[in-house]
């Protein structure tokens, strides 16, 4: 496949699909489509719902493109936390998915031997990251981002005060952070193809 | 309820409904919660990755973009409403050389215009670039300029530190993309931040 934007930044092509660009919508989706759709799937757990969640999200993008501002953060943490939010918002209209068990949900059977080896390396870097988590800090996040619950449903599923639930997310999250090294000195922008 | 305690959980999307808009209501006020925010939530979306992820099925690409292109007939696109008036200032400034093209990107926040960078195309394919709006750039660093031709590499095209300038670009191919990054005093060979502005020609 032809991929005449290959060298631009995330954030190049965000401006661009402000200008209405269809391609450099079309280039984003191709970065970060597949990210964005296991990330759904783990929330959903249901591909027809994971395949609409990131359609919207997409379309968010589209839409709102021009109000995206690069000061503010990185275009792809922008996307992903589009995704995040339209995924946790439909896992809490269907409330009753939340009786299956979420930490033991399995990994959906990919095909990794095509994965693109960037994604590998992030899918390997942040897992690691989360492997070195103490536990109870590990188990809140993943039950917060990944299973779409709240502060106050984590709170009563773990038996824990609120102040606790809020302190292992704020101190995970930070440790992440650490853990996964200046996010800022990371080389987005590639000159190459 | 302290509120500057919500930070990770919005991050994270762990806020109810009520909790999130009384959140949303004091990060308009709190620097120091905007800029913890900005960190946390840049940590939360790394976590977007770890899941082992299938490929999505090839009709949610087409999905997508056959809306997207549906819907473009609803967008004005806000650079090209300035069209006529941006090309007129600078056909002005620049009488001296025939202009083939005029291209004009900027960058906003809340509506707000913050900088914008008009490259205005001349005969023989050279081109110069019209900053302003960029303030000066920090202490130790300086503005690059760079053309990035389609499917190439990213050529240094200037350095300046004036947040309104213009310079001349050399020759810009067709489909190129003109932006302009901050860099350490000197310049880079290869652009090393996102940019603060790009124009496509």
């Amino acid at each position: 496949m032809s991929r005449p934007q290959a060298h631009l930044s995330d954030e190049a092509l965000v401006l661009l699909a402000a200008r209405s660009e269809e391609s450099a919508l079309a280039e984003l989706y191709d970065r970060y489509g597949r990210t964005a759709y296991g990330l759904a799937l783990r929330i959903l757990r249901d591909p027809a719902l994971a395949e609409d969640a990131v359609q919207d999200a997409f379309l968010a993008i589209w839409r709102t493109a021009s109000r995206f501002v690069p000061e503010r953060g990185k275009a792809s943490t922008w996307i992903l936390t589009l995704v995040h939010r339209r995924a946790v918002d439909t896992v809490r209209r269907e409330q009753r998915r939340r009786t299956e068990s979420i930490e033991r949900a399995p990994e959906p059977g990919g095909s990794a031997a095509d994965e693109d080896a960037w994604l590998r390396l992030q899918r390997e870097r942040v897992q690691e990251a989360l492997r070195r988590l103490p536990d109870a800090q590990r188990e809140a996040l993943e039950l917060a981002y990944y299973g779409g619950l709240s502060q106050s449903e984590l709170a009563e599923r773990l038996g824990q005060p609120l102040g606790t639930i809020k302190s292992r997310m704020f101190t995970g999250l930070s440790r992440m952070r650490e853990l996964l090294g200046d996010p800022g000195a990371e080389m987005s922008w590639t000159s190459t193809t | 309820m302290d509120l500057h305690d919500l930070t990770a959980a919005y991050a994270l999307d762990a806020l109810d409904a009520e909790e999130a808009e009384a959140y949303e209501q004091h990060l308009a006020q709190c620097d120091d919660c905007r800029t913890q925010l900005a960190n946390l939530t840049e940590t939360a979306a790394a976590l977007a990755f770890a899941p082992r992820a299938p490929d999505p099925p090839v009709r949610l690409r087409e999905a997508i973009l056959d809306a997207a292109r549906a819907e473009r007939s609803n967008v004005v696109p806000l650079l090209r409403r300035r069209w006529v008036a941006r090309t007129a200032v600078v056909a002005a400034a620049v009488a001296a050389c025939v202009v083939v093209g005029v291209v004009v990107a900027s960058t906003h926040s809340n509506g707000k215009r913050l900088a914008s960078a008009v490259v205005v195309l001349g005969t023989g394919g050279r081109a110069t670039l019209q900053v302003s709006g960029l303030g000066s750039a920090p202490h130790g660093k300086t503005y690059e300029a760079w053309v990035i031709p389609s499917g190439g590499r990213a050529r240094p095209a200037g350095l300046f530190t004036s947040g309104t300038t213009r310079i001349r670009l050399g020759n810009v191919p067709p489909k190129a993309v003109v932006a302009v990054t901050v860099e350490r005093a000197g310049g880079a060979d290869a652009p090393t931040t996102t940019p603060l502005v790009s124009a496509q020609t």
